[in-house]
């Protein structure tokens, strides 16, 4: 009965198509045509606060605001378009797999890697990060103005340092108070410093969009009490990214840093300011894991956790060890939709180029390059010409750039 | 929109004719435009990547949601695109077939090119009309904006006094085919909801902007500019009051544009210069004598003719500067030592610089040259240049001293190999071998060589041998064939 209420219902308010399912209830999809609506997650998984965040993009009626917060447990979160293997340490990602040898683990236990649906660059979510997403009508939409909503949020909660800088990211400047007058304005604050000034603002929130025909989502993190900031780079830092040339959106590093207040604070500051914009006084809806019995939410989900989203919508690229002076047998590989398309092996030399190359070894060619466990496997016995010890270090090479992937994500909680 | 249904149906006609020939396989059979009052469009158009904002002019494309042969309905999503920080979804405007893909994924698409080929199948509007290229060889994008901006480029101050027709235009094709139907008061009909909301907000009348918009619709920035023309107005209208001081776009014209690319790949030559100065005393009292003796004026000799003669004197000793050099293959430079001493003489046309060529120097005698010198002349200044008669130079020689000059650096030609710049003789003090002051007429002589090929004694070797035949005109004559 409940369900064909809701289609009658649905039916006249919006056009969008009928997947409801018995757990989400009704109160909870009436909201979606609410035309100002606000949540907040309780669920720390990335994979399921993003889905719920897609949802909402595809699901809230076109004339609608919508604000959502949320958490995440340790994970990084790349772009739409970007390149794991270029920007993720992925031997960090499970500290069960590496050795010790080459690094100390962080201490983090496991680190979930998800890639989002929208663009821009690669960041790392913990406890100390909120994010904030804003989905609003296309036509009313700019780049700036959610995050100059975020940063009177601050404002409010005495952060008088953040502002809004050309590249729509949220920063906090580090100079002295200086006597020009702070105003309204959330693009400049007292404490900028001259261009030549070396105390270059800190980072403390990042945005990526995703636009459709009706709608537009901005989404950003915001840095308030990480206590993560000393093993990020760690984690961003790629030891394969010298030796690539790819394709698609790179992210550009800046130093971060911590705003210092508390994740309850900010949340409640952002949502005052969400709603003194759109005009409009409601608390706030909690979403959280009984979500995952929806179907599409759920559809989203496992399409996030899948490796072929993680892994095969990465963009052209190759990488080429023959910059590398320790390495001794030349290989190049291209990858194309994460899948090894081309490349050649040959044993170094000077002078003449060509004469000892050989194709691609047999095994490789068309494979998923996050399906390879093991290099030595792969690689052991397809170079007959070149000696055991070079294959064994061309796969220790091969193992440190290009890692075996971590297993299932982490579905325990945490 | 309120633009009248036969107003449609002409445009449409119009712009449907303008394309057809080339790219449409219309079934004859199925002529919809009999049937219905307004036209549809079956051809297919592409569908260009609009402006997403942000001065971005290309994005990544991630992935299609059609492929050739998909029948799509309006909104249908086409495909996802990347830029920095946004992805974004493009959605089809028309219910239609899509017939191709111009990109693969991973590839950059470019603001503005077609992104899609369409078979529409639905009426469109004059909004979504502009979304589509191959209308008129305007292809901007659908942002109003940015296409105001680009019609702008028309003119800075002849806006101000701008008449029906000048303010009309957007490019010189369009504006000719949209004529016809452009008059004051259809323009009124002629603005999106947007426009017309600023308009009232500015507290202007409509009719009394002048669009310079696709059918002389009215922009955001015509109404802008309107109003700050009204209270620029009194200050323009003073005869010698301020003037104007707008920039003003304009395109290349032909001759600039080809010597735009000439010169940018001139940019590869590592070039330097070589100055000396001639004393052209001797040479000056030969030609005012000769010049006395002339039955008509077309028989004067200026110093040009000499000079060319001399330099091809002297190249016959250092021919490697009268070669040419062929750099396609990087790898492998290719020289060819060339037979003839084909000049080119750099002129100073109306329409610009010039340089056509004098062929056969080595067999030609002063008089012949100036002959040629002055045919050349008198085409270049009447537009009568064939293209042959730029064909096959070895060598050149620009006369800037025509104009006026001392050292000058010219920019050679490729594939040529070296140029000489002539500047303007003047007197200056010197001393004679008495050491005695005196009066020379000097002129400076600028030698710019590619040092890829030439080196500076070869090429300073060969100034000097000219300069020489210059101060000493019996010395040509020992010389000549």
């Amino acid at each position: 009965m409940i369900v064909w209420n809701s289609a009658c219902r649905s039916a006249r308010l919006s056009t969008r198509p009928l997947t409801v399912r018995r757990c989400l209830s009704q109160r909870t999809l009436d909201r979606l045509t609410d035309p100002v609506q606000s949540y907040i997650s309780t669920s720390r998984d990335p994979y399921l606060n993003l889905s719920i965040e897609h949802f909402l993009l595809q699901q809230s009626a076109p004339e609608s605001v919508v604000l959502l917060l949320y958490v995440n447990r340790p994970s990084i979160i790349i772009g739409r378009n970007q390149n794991p293997w270029l920007e993720v340490n992925l031997a960090l990602l499970d500290p069960s797999s590496h050795d010790q040898s080459y690094s100390e683990p962080p201490g983090l236990g496991a680190v979930d890697l998800v890639r989002r649906r929208s663009g821009g660059g690669t960041v790392f979510h913990d406890e100390g990060n909120v994010n904030w997403t804003v989905i609003c009508p296309s036509k009313d939409f700019t780049r700036d103005q959610h995050a100059e909503m975020v940063v009177r949020a601050l404002r409010d909660c005495g952060i008088d340092r953040a502002r809004v800088n050309v590249r729509h990211d949220i920063v906090l400047d580090q100079g002295q108070h200086s006597l020009t007058i702070g105003s309204d304005d959330t693009h400049s604050t007292p404490y900028q410093t001259p261009e030549a000034d070396a105390r270059k603002p800190l980072k403390v929130s990042g945005s990526a969009y995703k636009l459709t025909r009706q709608r537009a989502l901005h989404h950003g993190t915001c840095l308030l009490s990480s206590p993560n900031l000393n093993i990020i780079p760690h984690y961003l830092h790629s030891p394969a990214k010298p030796y690539m040339t790819a394709r698609g959106v790179e992210s550009v590093s800046s130093p971060v840093g911590n705003i210092l207040l508390s994740n309850e604070r900010f949340i409640a500051s952002v949502q005052k300011q969400f709603g003194k914009l759109y005009r409009s006084i409601g608390d706030a809806q909690e979403v959280g894991d009984e979500w995952q019995e929806h179907d599409s939410v759920r559809k989203g989900c496992d399409e996030l956790k899948s490796p072929e989203w993680t892994y095969l919508q990465t963009p052209q690229f190759s990488i080429s060890n023959q910059s590398d002076t320790l390495t001794d047998v030349d290989l190049e590989l291209s990858v194309r939709n994460g899948v090894i398309s081309s490349g050649f092996c040959g044993t170094r030399k000077s002078g003449y180029s060509g004469a000892a190359r050989t194709g691609l070894p047999a095994g490789l060619d068309g494979r998923r390059l996050h399906d390879i466990s093991s290099w030595d496997d792969e690689l052991g016995g397809s170079l007959p010409s070149v000696s055991h010890d070079r294959v064994t270090r061309l796969c220790k090479w091969l193992h440190m750039m290009l890692p075996p992937p971590i297993g299932r994500p982490n579905t325990h909680f945490r | 929109m309120s633009v009248s249904k036969s107003a449609l149906v002409r445009a449409l006609h119009y712009t449907s004719v303008a394309t057809r020939p080339r790219n449409t396989c219309l079934p004859r059979s199925l002529s919809y435009r009999q049937l219905h009052a307004t036209s549809r469009l079956d051809v297919v158009k592409p569908f260009l990547l609009a402006d997403i904002g942000e001065g971005i002019t290309e994005c990544q494309l991630i992935q299609w949601f059609v492929q050739p042969g998909a029948r799509v309905e309006q909104f249908d999503k086409l495909c996802e695109v990347q830029s920095d920080k946004a992805s974004v979804e493009i959605t089809s405007p028309f219910d239609g077939v899509i017939k191709k893909l111009h990109y693969e994924p991973d590839d950059m698409a470019i603001t503005g090119k077609p992104l899609v080929d369409i078979d529409i199948q639905s009426e469109i509007s004059d909004e979504d009309a502009e979304k589509l290229g191959g209308t008129n060889g305007k292809q901007g994008p659908a942002d109003e904006s940015v296409a105001g901006y680009a019609v702008q480029a028309g003119g800075g101050s002849e806006e101000i006094a701008a008449e029906p027709e000048t303010a009309a235009r957007g490019t010189p094709e369009q504006a000719q085919q949209h004529r016809p139907r452009h008059s004051r008061e259809d323009k009124g009909s002629l603005a999106t909801p947007a426009v017309r909301h600023l308009i009232k907000e500015l507290d202007v009348s409509i009719t009394d902007v002048q669009g310079t918009g696709r059918d002389g619709r009215v922009l955001k920035e015509d109404v802008h500019r309107h109003v700050s023309q009204q209270t620029q107005e009194p200050v323009s209208r003073e005869p010698t009051g301020a003037a104007v001081r707008e920039d003003r776009k304009a395109p290349l014209t032909p001759v600039q544009m080809q010597m735009f690319k000439t010169m940018t790949r001139s940019l590869n030559i590592p070039h330097f210069l070589y100055t000396c100065a001639a004393d052209m005393g001797a040479i000056t009292t030969l030609r005012k004598k000769l010049n006395a003796a002339a039955t008509s004026p077309e028989q004067k000799l200026t110093h040009l003719p000499f000079i060319l003669k001399a330099v091809s004197l002297a190249l016959q000793h250092h021919p490697l500067v009268n070669s040419s050099l062929d750099t396609r293959d990087p790898k492998k430079p290719a020289l060819t030592y060339r037979g003839t001493h084909n000049f080119g003489i750099a002129i100073d046309a109306p329409s610009g610089l010039l340089v056509p060529v004098v062929h056969n120097v080595q067999d030609l005698s002063i008089a012949e040259i100036a002959v040629q010198l002055r045919q050349l002349s008198d085409k270049a200044r009447n537009n009568k240049l064939a293209p042959s008669d730029f064909s096959g130079a070895t060598f050149t020689i620009s006369n800037i001293g025509s104009v006026g000059g001392g050292v000058v650096a010219p920019v050679i030609t490729e594939p040529q190999v070296a140029i000489l710049g002539v500047g303007r003789s003047k007197l200056v003090p010197a001393f004679d071998e008495n050491e005695e002051l005196v009066k020379k007429e000097e002129l400076v002589l600028s030698w710019s060589a590619d040092h890829r090929i030439v080196d500076g004694a070869e090429c300073g070797r060969c100034a000097e041998r000219v300069r020489a035949l210059l101060e000493e005109p019996g010395r040509m004559m020992v010389e000549m064939r």
